[in-house]
């Protein structure tokens, strides 16, 4: 049996000391799977909706709350991520006290061209994950080139992505 | 086309003359968040590109410097760096309740769908055609991941080459470099990421002290 705080605690701590969406991962998968409160398969699956639902892909959690727990487990894990972002108000403040000397302006600075950096791989692992091949590259390529004209509406995109890829494989 | 203009014209003008840039209200927050939560479709980079385009390009409540110094800042705070955002913007643009009203948009449609799509995907979870438009799906997002990276980069490789050209190239080796410790030396994200802050720390300090010297 799934007890509700231990679990809403379970979600709130690893994304308490992680960052991003998906770093919370490697506490939770831990953490549920000692409980058998959650498999493997539910987390591969959680992990894919995050990616296609809307809202940001570490949302994949409630996804996961609702394959383990139903109705209850997406709101307790829907709660428990919504409660760490809130600490870039302090960190925000932090930085407006400090924000003008010229070394707190350089580490953002610093931090901003990393965070592009590793963006980068992130993307081209997650392409790599999907199966990277002629079609699929053909399709990174039409929604750069859609993406650039900003006419195209991201969910027009997007689905018309999913027909491709209906009809291509 | 026509339909955006008639829109602009009955829009409500401002009660009180309004100075800097405008100041939306709360409904009109609500409104523009709850859009953005309804399409954010596609993960967090795609809704990355929709925010940047709805709040530096459409409605002009942020400058294209400070979002991206927003989302530098939020890389450092824990959590789902998108809702660290929502609040920071939300903030921006109309305080605390302006925070609240932003993350409640945003949140509501997303997290009502992803339950439901979650719940039609557990029945549907077998097809083969569910399985190959994720496939298709996947490659786009990482288009528009592409995309919107070099578009957060450029104004920072620019600001850099204002400053000088050893500057210029601290940024470049701080941008490849990065990408390089996680994908080939396997480094930790927060490592890699306070190194590059760290650096970028030293170097804007080194030149802080450099036109100090040279001043008279």
């Amino acid at each position: 049996m799934i007890e509700p705080f231990l679990y809403f605690w379970l979600i709130l701590k690893a994304s308490l000391f992680s960052t991003g969406g998906t770093g919370n991962l490697p506490s939770i998968h831990a953490d549920l799977l000692a409980r058998n409160w959650a498999t493997d398969r539910q987390f591969a699956e959680a992990l894919a909706i995050g990616q296609i639902s809307p809202g940001p892909s570490g949302f994949w959690v409630i996804s996961l709350g609702y394959l383990t727990d139903g109705v209850r487990g997406a709101l307790l894990a829907t709660l428990a991520i919504s409660l760490p972002p809130m600490l870039i108000l302090a960190v925000a403040a932090l930085h407006r006290r400090v924000g003008d000397h010229p070394a707190m302006q350089g580490f953002v600075h610093g931090l901003g061209l990393a965070v592009c950096g590793i963006f980068l791989v992130v993307v081209i692992q997650l392409l790599e994950e999907n199966g990277f091949d002629a079609i699929s590259a053909l399709i990174v390529l039409a929604s750069i080139g859609l993406a650039m004209t900003k006419r195209v509406p991201v969910p027009v995109l997007l689905l018309l992505a999913g027909l491709a890829g209906a009809l291509l494989y | 086309m026509s339909n955006a203009k008639v829109e602009l014209i009955t829009e409500e003008a401002p009660q009180a003359p309004v100075t800097g840039p405008v100041q939306p209200s709360l409904w009109q927050l609500l409104r523009v968040w709850f859009m953005l939560g309804l399409q954010s479709f596609g993960g967090g980079t795609a809704t990355l590109f929709l925010i940047r385009r709805a709040v530096v390009e459409q409605h002009h409540w942020v400058s294209e410097g400070a979002f991206t110094r927003d989302w530098a800042l939020c890389q450092a705070a824990p959590g789902i760096n998108l809702l660290c955002m929502t609040i920071l913007l939300g903030r921006q643009v109309a305080g605390l309740p302006g925070a609240l009203v932003a993350m409640a948009g945003l949140m509501l449609p997303s997290v009502a769908i992803t339950i439901v799509m979650t719940a039609l995907y557990a029945d549907l979870r077998n097809l083969s055609m569910v399985q190959a438009a994720l496939r298709g799906i996947v490659p786009a997002t990482v288009g528009m991941g592409l995309l919107l990276s070099t578009n957060m980069a450029r104004p920072l490789l620019a600001s850099s080459r204002r400053e000088s050209a050893s500057s210029l190239s601290v940024g470049i080796l701080l941008l490849v470099g990065s990408a390089a410790a996680v994908q080939f030396w396997h480094l930790p994200v927060i490592v890699v990421l306070c190194a590059a802050g760290a650096i970028g720390a030293l170097n804007a300090w080194y030149h802080a002290s450099q036109a100090k010297v040279g001043q008279p």
